[in-house]
């Protein structure tokens, strides 16, 4: 009866959220995922997913992730089936939701190899935001600075030069929630999609974390309290 | 008194039993401090390492290390939970074990009669150094990996007995074989971990004194100090589980191990510094392994090296004693944390210097 009552006021409410364009959190720069309490920002991750998908995926593989998964960010199964079948396979196969996220063809940049993402955030210190730093790092170098051949200068990567080109740039992609594609806003919604992809089980963790301290910081107490009785009367 | 005859019944039928009920009606000497409990606890992690270990190796596969845990992690309903146990377990054991190893030098729990128990402790440090080592390296990741491919290199080179015993343990230089094979050692350590950690508790309880004058019973007495310590055990668990899973354990495992992720030095999990950094102090594979085993053996030979006949050490022993814990510390810190060669060299000298030279001296003054 209650579920009745309220699962269309719950379906408006998400879908409200939903159509809202994000609220700002570039300036200042925050993520939903940071801190102890933190979980992920579903709509931002979904938008990440799609940053990945048009910008990064064609050089970097995510094999630890399959399409199923982003149910998890809130996709339905037909949403997930779409975005499955439109990804050809290298045998020429439609994706399924059961396939793990497509592994690109092997790229040569002067040598390096582009990492696969799916704990990228987990391998870096400072995981998040350095890969919104990663990715809005890149610019001109600064002068006296000699670039090896097929380089280009990054603030935030260690040595200051990197193999791989600066890919985001402003409208890369077409936000379906309507929100504005800047770089930085591609940078940061990816960088919340990979950190949900380093730890999916993030914002389950701060919450049965949170419920398990409260229960045994509580026990801790009345143990310690009932221990004291006890001692009082036969220790 | 019905109850009683049954309990007796059963007692007398199944083996343990009778020494578990003996346990709870055992009498002890009243106002015994909270870290007597440290034994127990420890027992319990071991037990919470068993299970979550068990669960943790039926999806393992030792050719796709780094793949499997996290398919584990992923796929497996809870499996983030159990690997969460087995690695908080494994970083509480050790912060327990040396917590006790630390009061247990403190309090001179190894004098007389109590040498054999005190041995047994240091047993179950090398026991879970090892084996904890092992699950570093079983991990996957390019820490674990690469200080594989150390001790493989270092077992290639070794001649005679000692190389023997690491190609056996090893099995050569590192492969994918190698990983079932380190599984096993890993397991068999753990079980080998329980039979010590047991052998341990009933050495120390063959060296405690009857209680003289007034004794109190286990039950409600002690039974509710233990269970008070445990619920408190369970509060840092769910902390650590919740909200730092990777605290302390090194990041370098989180990449996976390949040729391609070379480490400039391996940051090893906060439990396994101290020794690294002994090692680490001495050349050569051959001083990297003698540094290990004199330190294990300097530790054994305590009771022998302590010249006191008091069961209670003086105010410079103790001082010396809380010296030696802070050397240990910094041991580690600097080993996780590399600001050249000098501090690492100082600290395992003086963690030598203190158990050659300052124990018998101290000892000797304090005992006139």
């Amino acid at each position: 009866m209650m579920r009745r009552f309220f699962a269309p006021l719950l379906a408006a409410g998400l879908l409200a959220g939903v159509a809202a364009h994000a609220e700002d959190t570039l300036s200042p720069l925050r993520f939903q995922s940071s801190g102890a309490f933190g979980s992920i920002d579903l709509a931002a991750a979904q938008r990440g997913f799609a940053v990945y998908q048009g910008a990064c995926a064609s050089c970097h593989g995510m094999n630890g992730l399959h399409y199923r998964d982003l149910e998890a960010l809130g996709l339905t199964p037909e949403q997930v089936a779409g975005i499955a079948g439109s990804v050809k396979l290298a045998d020429g196969s439609a994706a399924t939701p059961d396939s793990r996220f497509k592994q690109p063809a092997l790229v040569n940049m002067g040598g390096a190899v582009p990492p696969d993402l799916s704990t990228i955030v987990a391998q870096r210190p400072g995981g998040t935001r350095y890969i919104y730093d990663f990715l809005t790092g890149f610019g001109p170098a600064p002068a006296g600075m000699k670039l090896l051949p097929g380089h280009n200068y990054n603030a935030a990567f260690p040595g200051g030069q990197v193999s791989m080109p600066a890919v985001l740039r402003d409208n890369a992609v077409t936000y379906a929630d309507g929100t504005k594609a800047t770089t930085a806003q591609e940078a940061a919604d990816v960088a919340e999609f990979l950190t949900w992809a380093s730890e999916p089980n993030l914002s389950a963790r701060h919450a049965v974390g949170l419920r398990a301290v409260i229960f045994f910081a509580f026990l801790t107490i009345v143990a310690v309290l009932t221990k004291r009785r006890i001692w009082r009367q036969e220790g | 008194m019905q109850m009683e005859a049954k309990q007796g019944w059963l007692a007398s039928r199944v083996p343990g039993l009778g020494c578990a009920c003996g346990l709870m009606r055992e009498a002890r000497p009243p106002g015994q401090p909270w870290f007597n409990a440290l034994p127990v606890l420890l027992g319990v992690l071991l037990a919470v390492l068993l299970a979550s270990g068990a669960v943790v190796t039926v999806y393992y596969n030792p050719w796709h290390a780094y793949d499997s845990l996290q398919g584990i992690a992923r796929e497996v309903r809870g499996g983030w939970v159990v690997l969460g146990y087995h690695q908080i377990g494994a970083s509480l054991a050790f912060a327990l074990l040396y917590l006790h190893l630390f009061r247990t030098l403190l309090t001179g729990g190894y004098r007389a009669p109590a040498e054999f128990a005190w041995m047994l402790w240091v047993k179950l440090l090398a026991v879970l150094l090892l084996t904890g080592w092992l699950g570093f390296v079983l991990n996957g990741g390019a820490g674990g990996y690469w200080s594989l491919m150390n001790a493989g290199n270092a077992a290639v080179r070794l001649n005679g007995f000692p190389g023997a015993v690491a190609m056996w343990f090893l099995g050569g230089p590192p492969g994918g074989s190698t990983f079932a094979r380190l599984l096993v050692l890993h397991v068999l350590l753990a079980l080998c971990a329980v039979l010590v950690i047991w052998m341990a508790c009933a050495a120390a309880k063959k060296a405690r004194p009857m209680p003289q004058g007034r004794a109190v019973p286990f039950w409600p007495v002690y039974a509710s100090q233990y269970f008070a310590a445990l619920a408190a055990l369970a509060l840092v668990f769910a902390l650590l589980l919740g909200f730092a899973p990777h605290w302390g354990l090194g990041g370098q495992n989180a990449i996976p191990a390949g040729d391609m992720a070379v480490p400039v030095a391996i940051s090893y999990p906060w439990y396994l510094t101290p020794a690294a950094g002994l090692a680490g102090a001495f050349h050569g594979v051959a001083g990297h392994i003698w540094a290990v085993i004199a330190a294990a053996l300097l530790l054994y030979a305590l009771p022998w090296l302590d010249r006191s006949r008091r069961h209670r050490p003086g105010r410079l022993y103790r001082a010396f004693i809380w010296l030696l814990g802070l050397d240990v510390l910094a041991l580690g810190v600097v080993t996780a944390f590399p600001m050249g060669s000098l501090l690492p060299a100082l600290f395992t000298f003086w963690f030598f210097f203190h158990f050659l030279v300052l124990t018998p001296l101290v000892t000797m003054l304090e005992a006139v």
